[in-house]
């Protein structure tokens, strides 16, 4: 069980839901994120809210790309191969993406 | 009695074995993505 907290802004005050996010969920790339890549993996930057994240293994940058494209975020880590032991690493830096809107869930 | 003091035991190395295997996985999590603030740098956007 993985939680998430996403930061809802209003004109006074600043509110925060808890998303719960597992292999199970569906997420995709934020449509406003522009993915670069770099020697090291990937440079993902958010227009909106001008976040920069690096993405530092190509292994995620593969399957960040791609979570858009499979049911889940567990089918995404299958396709590319990704070994079970590494899932809640993936699973946790997923939610980390998601704090910083460059990830949302669908 | 000593069935409990067995059922504790192999709930404690449970514990010890997920709270690892959580710390394992937060420390690649970190690797795997780092955000950096871009506020207050001039010419990046």
């Amino acid at each position: 069980m993985w939680r998430v907290l996403i930061p809802l802004r209003t004109s006074s005050i600043s509110l925060r839901a808890v998303v719960i996010i597992t292999a199970d969920s569906a997420c995709e790339l934020h449509p406003h994120v522009a993915v670069r890549p770099e020697p090291f993996g990937a440079l993902a930057y958010h227009y909106d809210n001008r976040r920069l994240v690096f993405l530092r293994h190509p292994d995620v940058v593969k399957v960040v790309t791609s979570l858009a494209h499979h049911d889940s975020v567990a089918d995404t880590l299958r396709a590319h191969d990704i070994a079970e032991e590494r899932w809640p690493a993936f699973v946790s830096a997923i939610d980390s993406l998601i704090s910083s809107e460059i990830v949302r869930v669908r | 009695m000593k069935l409990m003091e067995k059922d504790t035991t192999v709930t404690a190395e449970q514990t010890v074995e997920t709270d690892a295997v959580n710390s394992a996985a937060s420390v690649e999590a970190e690797l795997l993505v780092e955000e950096i603030s871009i506020d207050g740098m001039c010419g990046v956007y």
